[in-house]
């Protein structure tokens, strides 16, 4: 018997009993078995424990003895190249017998080159000057001549002769996912542990990369402190706008080793406040789940965060701003009485600059304490925080101030000892000591590296602002329990593009253990948006699983809004059908509840809330419909081309809204007898005894804003100044279907189709247009409804932009019908100047 | 040595499907000049070997100047084409090579019984989200940060039609 012959019996002998473990839904093995597999996650259990058995019992890899340590039987035990060495060390030198160990050659299945590439890398390439040292010639050669080794002095090299080129990626669990997942090391685009300094932080601290003190000199030590306190501030600001922490905040040395900096008071204060305050900040966002897309925020690698008690971290803070403080009037003293005050040791040895020094370490000093009491403050139950986190919002914006303001004397004594920084992440422009972004990049997931551009110190400074403010308008929000104030709240608040951070404070404020500010049942606030009495909030029909069902909906939309714009119109897509669902749920229900209680009076309690909640989550799904419709423009999602139909669909799903708002708010005024009429024209035949409410009309006034437009586009095309490219593939019916599809699927609204957008668009025309002018009705509604909001003033300027933009396409309008639409001299084009997302027509003659 | 590419007839641009082991370092040179995104040679050769009918490449005077790489497959009880890579060199732009190139593609694609056809660009990439509009695409979803570099991302959507829609509701509009 041949070796090959030897083990192919073996290996004949596992399928026989693989094959009969699953005939006999049993296994076999010589040793006890204490897992025995099973559940739906197996193809098959017996066949994958068989197997398993198998594999255990026979399975031997040879190892070849050639070549010598390091680069053969060696490699890094740790960090991301880690497998490898793991590998090798396993397979060599276990202690003891490894079971699959092949002792001979002769019994084994594979054969090993044990070759560490990681060490080649670290032992032949670095260190790595320029683009030539990527080139993996070197590597190529040294494993060909191991293999050229291996094969002129044993039977066994490519002796199956099996996989051919390419062969690999035909395996039936080979897909995309497993081929991007493997990163070909060396490649500087790909393999983010290559380019690094050091091997290890001790390597880098025997290097002298992070000293402690930072200099002999105690003037340079403050000034070093100072740099490495700015370069934090930069990397944090970086780290929030969406990178991870490893490569920010913890490219500081001293940050990562946190007893190694206690003999530095400052430094060592300065360290554990920011510790402290991404520990905070992290919390916050992980657990609002807003970072969602943004999940390499919250990335940690067991990096030292939590190691401080928060109490610590600001009594020694407070300690070292103490000390500064008295220097900062010592100095001041002295230099006024010239006199030396003897009981004070100074901050460092410069009386000139002491002054300088002392008031931009404060500056810095109070900016971290503010900030990290604003983030205790935000964090309080139910609110309670707030008005105190506006004065630390205050606190920090002053501080910040001053930070900005010693730029000037930092620069100016930093002059003669500075590296110039060219990145300039620091006020005095200095290169800063004890940071390395390549040290943790070996930390961090096999995956290729981002690029990471750590913000200057003034884009830093201004992130701060901005945050600040941001938080700000959360802080000084009044928790109306009005949840339709909470929605629009939150949608102001997002037009100005706030960023992660604030965003997931809003969240936390808003939602807390399953109640609006953590304060407000959910079914009390609902009770309240449709428009029900006070004495209904408690009522037992809460406890319907569709009342539950909708509080769950209420609170998921809440968070959804606090997300970024992207996510945001994607989840609340998805939602629509949610909605819409619990909405004929509730209505079934209704019916039911009708039937069982023998036609109830209309008077009866759960009649009512039936009635009112369905209204009210009617609308709300409408609104939802109009506000994904609307963050396609901000998110960029439509061309020019898909205008018509995109204010077509607008339009339309604006008249549902209307309709429904109209309708709720006809029932909680008391006059649901009358029902509203389902035209839109309704205002003119309501009779005198109910008035459209103003929030109806100005919904109204968008709506013909949004029918003008469509129309207006519609026209453009069907006179032949605007036609969209034929698609060789598709045509306009498709992409109807694609761009309404969520919206269609949860029949928003009911019965509209592309039949119906291309009857009522085919035959617009310029000269009909201009006799019912949409705008002209849009500006008239607008310009009516203004005094019912005189004071709200984000309703206000919304109406303004209206009759802007109205104003503007009617006269436009009248031009293009003046000059007859297929004019060559006349140039259309459109602007979202005046508005953000109803364009305003230019036209202009050549 | 630079050739001036002004007078390039598009008749002098040959296009090839994937023809073997050859074709990927030319390939693979020219995603890596000019895709931002960095990919293994597994990636490559997961498109290439399997679906070699799908991916192109456009060669002129010999030297190649674009190509387009594909897959095709179920995905949520859809069969789709995706288009995972798609270039031609700088100097080589504005020829409608890569019109070309990816019309090819999705027409086997078509042929082969794809209901739909997805794919990423960066927002920023003004010629290809062109490019791709003219062509029917549509923009389904922003993709925040989706690529390495930290720029956003449209994801792509190009649905094909259904005979059974059609005859309902377009007959009456045909003009």
């Amino acid at each position: 018997m041949t070796r090959l012959d030897r083990v192919e019996e073996g290996l004949a002998e596992a399928r026989a009993s693989i094959r009969e473990a699953i005939r006999s839904m049993n296994y076999t093995s010589e040793k006890p078995e204490y897992f025995i597999p099973k559940g739906s996650i197996y193809r098959n259990p017996h066949a994958f424990h068989q197997s398993h058995i198998e594999m255990v019992k026979r399975f031997k890899v040879w190892v070849y003895e050639e070549g010598e340590k390091p680069i053969v039987h060696d490699g890094p035990l740790n960090n991301i190249y880690a497998i490898e060495g793991q590998f090798i060390d396993e397979m060599e030198n276990s202690i003891g017998n490894n079971p699959f160990k092949a002792r001979h050659p002769n019994e084994a299945h594979v054969f090993y080159l044990p070759i560490s590439v990681a060490n080649v890398v670290r032992y032949v390439y670095e260190p790595i000057m320029s683009k030539k040292d990527y080139y993996r010639d070197r590597l190529q050669c040294l494993v060909e001549d191991y293999v050229g080794v291996i094969a002129h002095k044993y039977p066994y090299w490519n002796k199956t002769n099996d996989l051919q080129e390419g062969e690999l990626i035909h395996g039936d669990n080979f897909n995309l996912f497993a081929a991007m997942s493997a990163v070909e090391i060396m490649d500087p685009k790909m393999d983010s542990g290559i380019v690094s300094t050091y091997y290890s932080l001790d390597e880098a601290i025997e290097n002298g990369a992070a000293p402690v003190p930072i200099s002999a000199d105690k003037t340079t030590d403050v000034l070093c402190t100072i740099d490495i306190m700015d370069h934090l501030l930069a990397c944090e600001a970086t780290w929030h706008t969406g990178h991870s922490l490893a490569q920010t905040v913890y490219s500081c040395l001293y940050l990562l080793q946190p007893e190694r900096t206690s003999s530095h008071a400052l430094l060592h204060s300065y360290c554990k406040v920011t510790r402290a305050t991404c520990n905070a900040v992290l919390s916050v966002v992980s657990d609002t789940r807003t970072h969602e897309e943004e999940d390499l925020f919250t990335m940690t690698y067991d990096l030292p965060l939590s190691e401080d008690r928060d109490e610590r971290c600001l009594s020694m803070l407070n300690a070292v701003e103490e000390t500064i403080s008295r220097q900062l009037r010592a100095c001041k003293v002295s230099s006024s009485k010239r006199r030396v005050s003897e009981d004070i040791e100074t901050l460092q040895s410069n009386p000139d600059l002491e002054e300088g020094y002392c008031k931009a370490l404060l500056c810095r000093l109070r900016f971290r304490k503010h900030f990290y009491h604003l983030l205790m403050s935000m964090k309080r139950p139910q609110g309670r925080g707030l008005e105190l986190a506006r004065k630390h919002v205050a606190s920090c914006i002053v501080e910040i101030d001053h930070i900005r303001k010693s730029s000037e004397f930092l620069r100016a004594s930093a002059q003669e000892m500075s590296k110039q920084n060219i990145d300039n992440t620091t006020a005095s422009g200095c290169q800063p000591i004890g940071f390395d972004a390549s040290l943790n990049s070996r930390l961090s997931a096999p995956t290729p590296p981002r690029a990471i551009k750590i913000l200057c110190w003034e884009k830093a400074l201004d992130y701060y602002m901005k945050l600040l403010q941001d938080l700000d308008i959360i802080c000084s929000y009044s928790l109306d329990p009005s949840l339709e104030a909470a929605f629009l709240f939150v949608v102001k608040f997002q037009k100005s593009q706030p960023d992660l951070v604030s965003r997931a404070h809003l969240q936390l404020l808003l939602v807390q253990d399953g109640k609006l500010y953590g304060r407000d049942p959910i079914f009390s606030v609902i009770t309240k948006a449709a428009g029900l009495p006070e004495g209904t909030k408690n009522h037992d029909i809460q406890k319907n699983q569709f009342m539950v069902q909708l509080g769950q909906l209420v609170i998921n939309l809440l968070k959804i809004l606090c997300t970024n714009a992207a996510w945001q119109r994607r989840k609340l897509g998805k939602m629509l059908q949610d909605w819409r669902v619990t909405s004929v749920q509730l209505e079934l229900a209704f019916k039911e509840f009708i039937e069982a209680s023998n036609s109830p009076g209309t008077e009866n309690v759960c009649f009512k809330i039936f009635q009112h909640t369905l209204a009210w989550v009617e609308e709300q799904t409408y609104w939802i419909a109009s506000r994904f419709l609307i963050l396609g423009f901000e998110l960029e999602l439509y061309t020019a081309h898909d205008y018509c139909m995109v204010y077509w669909y607008i339009y339309v799903v604006l008249i549902k809204l209307c309709e429904k708002k109209n309708l709720r708010m006809a029932m909680s005024i008391g006059a649901a007898k009358k029902k509203a009429k389902k035209k839109k024209d309704s205002s003119k035949d309501a009779g005198m005894d109910y008035q459209i409410p103003a929030a109806v009309l100005f919904l109204q006034s968008q709506m013909y804003l949004a029918e003008g437009l469509s129309m207006m586009f519609a026209a453009l095309r069907n006179e032949h100044k605007v036609v969209p490219p034929q698609s060789p593939f598709s045509t306009e019916h498709e992409i109807f279907i694609q761009q309404f599809e969520l919206l269609q699927k949860a029949c928003l609204p009911d019965r509209v189709s592309y039949m119906s957008f291309k009857e009522s668009t085919v035959h617009a025309n310029f000269s009909t247009l201009a006799m019912c002018d949409y705008f002209k009705e849009a500006q008239r509604i607008a310009k009516e409804v203004k005094s019912s909001f005189a004071n709200d003033p984000d309703k206000m300027a919304e109406l303004r932009r209206i009759e802007q933009v109205a104003e503007h396409n009617s006269i436009a309008l009248n031009v293009i019908c003046r000059v007859g639409a297929l004019d060559p001299s006349l140039n259309i084009s459109f602007t979202f100047c005046h508005h953000p997302f109803f364009a305003t027509a230019i036209v202009k003659r050549s | 040595m630079e050739t001036t590419t002004k007078e390039i007839d598009a008749s002098e641009i040959e296009y090839v499907t994937y023809g073997g082991e050859h074709h990927l370092p030319l390939i693979m040179n020219l995603v890596d000049q000019e895709l931002s995104e960095p990919y293994s040679i597994f990636t490559y050769r997961y498109f290439v070997y399997l679906w070699p009918q799908l991916s192109f490449l456009a060669f002129h005077n010999g030297k190649c100047v674009g190509t387009v790489v594909c897959k095709m497959g179920e995905h949520r009880n859809t069969f789709r084409g995706y288009i995972a890579m798609l270039v031609v060199i700088n100097s080589y732009r504005g020829k409608g090579i890569a019109t070309e190139l990816v019309t090819r593609s999705i027409k086997m694609m078509m042929e082969s019984g794809c209901e739909e056809v997805t794919l990423e660009a960066e927002v920023t990439n003004k010629g290809a989200l062109a490019l791709y509009s003219r062509l029917g695409f549509i923009r389904a979803k922003r993709l925040f940060h989706y690529y390495l570099n930290g720029v956003d991302a449209f994801r792509l959507k190009l649905l094909f039609p259904r005979p059974e829609l059609h005859h309902l509701s377009d007959a009456p509009f045909e003009e």
